[in-house]
């Protein structure tokens, strides 16, 4: 090596030449990686798939609009315009002729627009550079004189000349054009009609020769290295300046670039395609141009979640449905779950959980089906009474009023039933308290511990009921067969179950009344009477209406109640003595107060003190007062932990403790809760006091799936006003009333706006169910609604179903009318109807109303008879103060339009003319003429009068 | 498998880490002439490869040394074990040959060499070789980008840049106002002192160890120990709530640590004088004040006297003071690590009233 080092040489330049040599290979190799690296990219390669599968289904629709064209048309019409261009043939010199001047005067146009346009900017020019030399000469003073304004208006009136030449060329080429059209008409008007009949086949062969892969445009355009300039394969997104993301410090309008990716989300065509090729499943209300979401204005994030700036499967926080589709990603995709994202995206089924962020106070959003199921849940299991939640403050306590117990139920019953409450019933909402994956444990001394509270639970509510004064002492017994036969036929089923139907086969709406099922082995018969007979004198929270049944169907309806036994519930698993209960006191006191404070309290205490007082400490512990009225409980703070912003919450601050077999994601978190809710005291050590104690609902998969999507919808407030809907008052009664509707479940009977009106499925047929709400504010008067809201009448005599009383407050009916107006986009609006129609008109509208037999199924003070049940319609004679006129000529015109599948037939199916002979068949004289012969029956059935 | 990685997770607790450390450069110093040796060079290679492969087949440890921001600290263990070696190799080289009478290494070879090809060809090669390692880490590790900044949700563990890892474990010891602000300040005054207060002509232009012995050694524990020992064990050993953890241990978040240290204040007066604190904060942390006073001002003039006196005659009193103030902060950070770590003490002067601590 030696002998290679030259004078003034640090090394051996061979060697030198060799390390060059072999980094400078090193150097290539990785330029070539990097430049494959980027070629080689997820969305790139996804884009190249679909241009392919783009050309796959642009072919296939090709191929069948090909086969929809008429080819014997198109032979004759094609024939035709040969033909004609013969004839043009005929006079080819003369349109040559005109051809030749055509192009004379496009030239000339050529040259004298362009003289137009170069006048007009030396125009502007010279006329500024002048006005700002009059200005400046005007500020030295007044009097300066300032040459050259000639020479700007000659210009300007050169201008003008030269525009009139262009204008007369123009007229020129106008006139030669029609000349050469005169000649070319036939042709001409044949080719259009040629276009019309395969217009769509060649547009579509003009997609495909476009898509047909190109040498510039998909070849070089994309190529490696040369794809910076105008690559056809693109990141596509889409910036929503309303609908931002909140970073924390600041909110930025979010950019969602999914469709790089999801390139024919927008497109019909693909819906059976795989992913993520496939078309969103409803354009109609998601991302197509037309729907109230749009992807402009929508984007894909603000629902879906999920970081919308990255085009990289596993960064974007795709989340898998199930675990064999994680198994799935994890294999194709190295999928894991992304911590640098707060917000992974929600999984199938559980976007509604977005909803809310636009959509704020709605307890039902139109079209999110799974959100509305779940809020109905959210109420009907009182979730909210123990985690205060926006939205559902204010609502009354879910269960019972405990405050007069012992009028109604015994202590046995009692105890047996917080033992387990669905062993008793097994569709009931109230959860268990004790028994649960906590608390069971027999070396803990759980069953001992568990038996104490309960008693001392019991013995509290007893202790500190009060009497109830039955309004009826020692009621009489009834027929138990007419009881179930009022109960099934009333409409007591359209809230309660008598059945052991689960508490999902029965649904949120059918559970809103506790279930009735072992009533009779839960309370007395002077109680059920009581109840039936008014619900109010009980309990004055109550929601459960007043059937307006007499004595005699109480006593029946009683009777067959009381008759309804069943399940005892669970009897005590332990025993213990008074040492156990000074134990469990002393635990809840030195809580509180020092150690020998409490044992001295305790030690000058009777054993029924202790054990009241110990069943008020329980009761204040496990919040049963969240959802009972209960004596001495008035005005404590629910026990839960707020949810308004739950679904914001980040992932760290949920303990997952020694739970491990469960996915790391909030959702995970949430729907496990709710599956056991004791569930992360697992393998902890933790004093009886110290353990978790929200209760056990016993939720389904189903049922925890649907919560949890409720639980995620609680978000802070992130999204802008903008991209709220505007709310104004007839938005206002809308979302009030639609809370209202399923608050007050009105809609377990009703169909309103396409959703309730389960009660149908109780009856033989649609027409014997109680009817659908939806066009009432555009067809019954207000102050008749509002009258027979107060004191409901009989409208449909042959409907076993009745309307019941409810007893609701003036404000709460004012809700509920300003719905119905909303809904029919009428609200804030009084009506009147003055014309005072001739006798003409009120003669020929009866000779109308006798031709169309209007009183075959409409009643008329006598039901008409012979008459099938479904085919009968209210008395006629209420319609003058009942309904709004203007909407009997609507309801006439298109009934079905309004109420479909009514058996209300449609006369006028020419409308606005007529089959029928009066006025000329003019069928809006007609029609009117009938309305106004109706506002002239008296004596119908009212409401009003009673009030 | 498990036995050697729970051996190796607890030789990591940072007192066995730092006492570890410091030893092995006790002997690295002491027993240089072996070390210098190429089989120990090497042998240090091919062991830290060995260990991170071995570490490779642990999910927690492979978490932590493939994170994309911790790559470029690994490549650093090996190339400071190899600087360091090669250091000492060359030093000791020309210790030998300077006690043979022989001139160093360094001045036998040619002062002056070509531009070209010498310098501008290398130069090349150097940055060929640099764009191939930018080309290839840029493909292999993606940017180490987060999520946005959240200040109701801070990373844990929140870590300084790579490079402050050293000044953030001080942060266990000392308060922010020292660790984070005196301390760094004495770090860079002190950097720029050396050239003013070293007056050692020895050593010029050529690796030696034997004629800057004192000079070498506070470098080598200034650097090694307290800068990048610390950078390691910040970035490996250092989990969430900036708890301890093994290389192979799992970085649990709810991992606990009983906070049981004590002050000055208490040993003194509660266990020593057996006496209530008193409510004067400055009475109660009297005596530590007076210790620090001790040790900033008394203990240098007492070196000069007793102990340092020799480097005090050859430096003249400014000098002296000036280096023997910086030595001492320097090992006040060793210093306070052995009390925490025998005595369970956590300040020497606690005045929570002032926000003063030391």
């Amino acid at each position: 090596m030696a002998d290679k080092r030259a004078v003034g040489h640090a090394y051996n330049i061979d060697f030198l030449n060799v390390v060059f040599a072999a980094s400078s290979l090193f150097v290539l190799f990785s330029t070539v990686w990097m430049v494959w690296d980027d070629y080689d990219r997820e969305w790139k390669n996804y884009q190249r798939q679909f241009s392919s599968l783009e050309m796959e289904v642009t072919r296939a629709s090709l191929v069948a609009e090909q086969a929809n064209v008429n080819q014997a048309q198109v032979a004759e019409v094609t024939a035709q315009r040969d033909a004609a261009a013969q004839q043009v043939g005929a006079s080819q010199a003369q349109v040559d002729d005109l051809e030749g001047q055509l192009a004379e005067v496009e030239r000339q146009l050529f040259i004298a627009t362009q003289a137009f346009n170069f006048t007009k900017a030396e125009y502007d020019v010279d006329r500024y550079a002048f006005e700002v030399e009059r200005e400046e000469a005007h500020g030295a003073g007044e009097d300066h004189e300032v040459a050259g304004e000639e020479d700007v208006t000659a210009l300007y009136e050169r201008w003008v000349a030269e525009g009139l030449e262009v204008e007369r060329l123009e007229a020129e080429r106008g006139e030669i054009r029609n000349q050469i059209g005169a000649i070319t008409a036939q042709v001409d008007n044949l080719t259009a009609e040629l276009g019309g009949l395969v217009g769509e086949t060649e547009r579509l062969q003009g997609l495909v020769d476009d898509l047909e892969p190109s040498l510039i445009n998909d070849y070089l355009l994309n190529a490696p290295l040369l794809d910076f300039m105008a690559p056809s394969l693109t990141v596509r997104q889409t910036i929503t300046p309303n609908v931002v993301d909140d970073v924390n410090f600041t909110r930025v309008a979010k950019m969602d670039r999914c469709q790089t990716c999801h390139l024919a989300i927008d497109r019909e065509g693909y819906e059976d395609y795989p992913q993520p090729f496939r078309t969103h499943p409803n354009l109609d209300l998601y991302v197509g141009s037309a729907s109230p979401h749009s992807l402009e204005s929508t984007g894909c994030t603000v629902c879906h979640e999920g970081m919308g700036q990255t085009i990289n499967f596993v960064q974007a926080a795709h989340s898998p449905s199930s675990d064999e589709q994680m198994a799935e990603w994890e294999e194709k995709y190295d999928w894991e779950e992304q911590h640098y994202w707060d917000l992974p995206m929600l999984p199938n089924g559980m976007a509604e959980a977005s909803c809310r962020k636009c959509h704020q106070g709605e307890v039902f959003v139109p079209g999110a089906e799974k959100l509305n199921v779940a809020y109905g849940m959210y109420e009907r299991a009182g979730c909210y009474a123990c985690h205060n939640t926006a939205g559902f403050a204010d609502l009354r306590k879910p269960g019972p009023d405990l405050t007069r117990v012992a009028s109604k139920l015994d202590e046995d019953w009692v105890a047996n039933w917080i033992r387990d409450p669905r062993a008793v019933k097994p569709s009931t909402w109230m959860p268990k308290v004790w028994y649960n994956s906590n608390n069971s444990a027999e070396d803990e001394g759980f069953p001992v511990r568990n038996e104490v509270e309960i008693d001392a639970v019991v013995a509290y509510l007893f202790a500190n009921s009060e009497d109830h004064d039955f309004a009826v002492s020692a009621p009489p017994r009834g027929d138990a067969a007419n009881g179930q036969q009022i109960v099934e036929s009333v409409g007591c089923l359209a809230c309660h179950i008598t059945g052991d139907e689960g508490r999902e086969a029965a649904g949120p709406r059918r559970t809103f009344g506790q279930p009735l099922q072992a009533l009779g082995s839960k309370t007395t018969y002077e109680w059920i009477f009581d109840w039936v007979r008014d619900p109010k004198h009980y309990s004055s929270e109550t929601y459960m209406p007043d059937m307006r049944l007499t004595d005699a169907e109480v006593a029946d309806v009683a009777t067959y109640l009381e008759g309804l036994t069943g399940r005892a519930g669970t009897p005590a698993t332990a025993t213990y003595q008074q040492a156990d209960v000074d134990a469990v006191l002393l635990d809840y006191m030195r809580a509180i107060v020092p150690f020998e404070e409490a044992q001295s309290t305790i030690a000058g205490m009777s054993a029924q003190e202790k054990q009241h007082d110990l069943g008020r400490r329980a009761i204040g512990r496990y919040g049963c007062y969240s959802c009972h009225q209960i004596t001495g409980f008035e005005d404590v703070q629910p026990i839960g932990v707020e949810l308004t912003e739950e679904g914001s919450k980040l992932l760290p601050q949920f303990d997952f403790a020694f739970v491990h077999d469960i996915p790391h994601t909030k959702r995970d978190w949430i729907n496990q809760k709710l599956v056991d809710p004791r569930i992360y005291d697992t393998n902890r050590i933790l004093q009886p006091l110290e353990k978790l104690r929200m209760p056990n609902f016993g939720f389904s998969a189903d049922e925890a799936r649907l919560l949890t999507t409720a639980v995620l919808s609680f978000q802070r407030d992130v999204q802008p006003k903008e991209a709220q809907r505007p709310r104004g008052a007839q938005e206002d009664a809308l979302v009030e009333g639609r809370n209202l509707v399923r608050r007050r479940n009105c809609v377990a009977c009703h169909e309103i706006e396409a959703d309730g009106g389960d009660y149908v499925a109780l009856v033989e047929e649609p027409s014997l169910a109680p009817p659908m709400l939806t066009p009432q504010g555009a067809k019954v008067k207000p102050d008749w609604m509002y009258a027979f809201f107060r004191g409901p009448i009989t409208i449909r005599p042959w409907l076993e179903v009745r309307m019941p009383t409810f007893g609701l407050d003036d404000q709460h009916w004012n809700g509920v009318i300003d719905y119905f107006a909303a809904v029919s986009g009428s609200i804030g609006e009084f009506r009147t109807h003055e014309e005072v129609p001739s006798n003409e008109t009120i003669q020929t509208g009866e000779e109308l109303f006798d031709l169309l037999r209007c009183q075959q199924c409409h009643v008329l003070d006598t039901i008409p008879e012979d008459q099938e049940l479904s085919n009968l319609a209210p008395d006629l004679r209420m319609a003058r103060e009942r309904l709004q006129p203007d909407w009997i000529v609507d309801w006439l015109v298109n009934p079905l339009g309004i109420q479909p599948g009514t058996r209300m037939p449609t006369f006028w199916t020419e409308y606005p003319g007529s089959f029928y002979p009066q006025f000329e068949q003019d069928g809006v004289a007609q029609i009117e003429s009938i309305r106004d012969y109706l506002l002239t029956f008296r004596g119908g059935p009212s409401p009003m009068s009673g009030n | 498998m498990d036995a050697i990685k729970g051996f190796i997770d607890l030789f990591a607790d940072p007192r066995l880490f730092f006492t570890i450390s410091v030893v092995a450069l006790v002997l690295i110093v002491w027993k240089r002439e072996a070390w210098a040796s190429n089989s120990w060079g090497w042998g240090m290679m091919v062991f830290l490869a060995i260990f991170f492969a071995f570490g490779l087949t642990d999910e927690n440890f492979n978490k932590i040394i493939t994170k994309p921001d911790n790559v470029p600290i690994v490549a650093l263990i090996f190339l400071l074990v190899f600087f360091t070696w090669y250091s000492v190799r060359e030093g000791v080289r020309n210790d030998q040959r300077i006690a043979a009478g022989k001139e160093p290494i360094e001045k036998e070879e040619e002062d002056r060499v070509w531009t070209w090809p010498d310098l501008v060809y290398t130069e090349l090669i150097a940055m060929v070789v640099c764009m191939v390692i930018l080309i290839v880490w840029s493909i292999g590790l993606e940017a180490p980008i987060e999520q946005p900044a959240n200040n109701a949700n801070t990373p844990n563990p929140s870590k300084a840049p790579w490079y402050f890892l050293g000044l953030q474990e001080m942060l266990v010891y000392y308060d922010p106002w020292l660790a984070g602000v005196v301390l760094p300040s004495l770090i860079i005054v002190g950097l720029m002192a050396i050239p003013y207060v070293d007056k050692n002509p020895k050593g010029n232009g050529y690796y030696t160890f034997v004629e800057r012995k004192a000079e070498i050694v506070i470098f080598l524990f200034g650097f090694i120990i307290l800068w990048n020992s610390l950078i390691v064990l910040g970035t490996f050993l250092r989990g969430p709530n900036w708890n301890f953890f093994g290389p192979f241990e799992y970085w649990d978040v709810h991992k606990l640590e009983a906070l049981t240290s004590v002050q000055l204040s208490d040993y003194i007066w509660v266990r020593g004088l057996g006496m209530a604190l008193p409510e004067n904060p400055l009475v109660r942390e009297s005596f530590g004040i007076l210790l620090t006073l001790v040790y900033v001002f008394v203990l240098p003039v007492a070196l000069a006297k007793k102990g340092l006196s020799r480097y005090y005659e050859k430096l003249g009193p400014t000098r002296f003071y000036v280096t023997v103030t910086l030595f001492l902060a320097m090992l006040s950070l060793p210093v306070k690590m052995l009390l925490r770590w025998l005595f369970n003490l956590k300040y020497v002067v606690s005045i929570p009233e002032y926000f003063f601590n030391i």
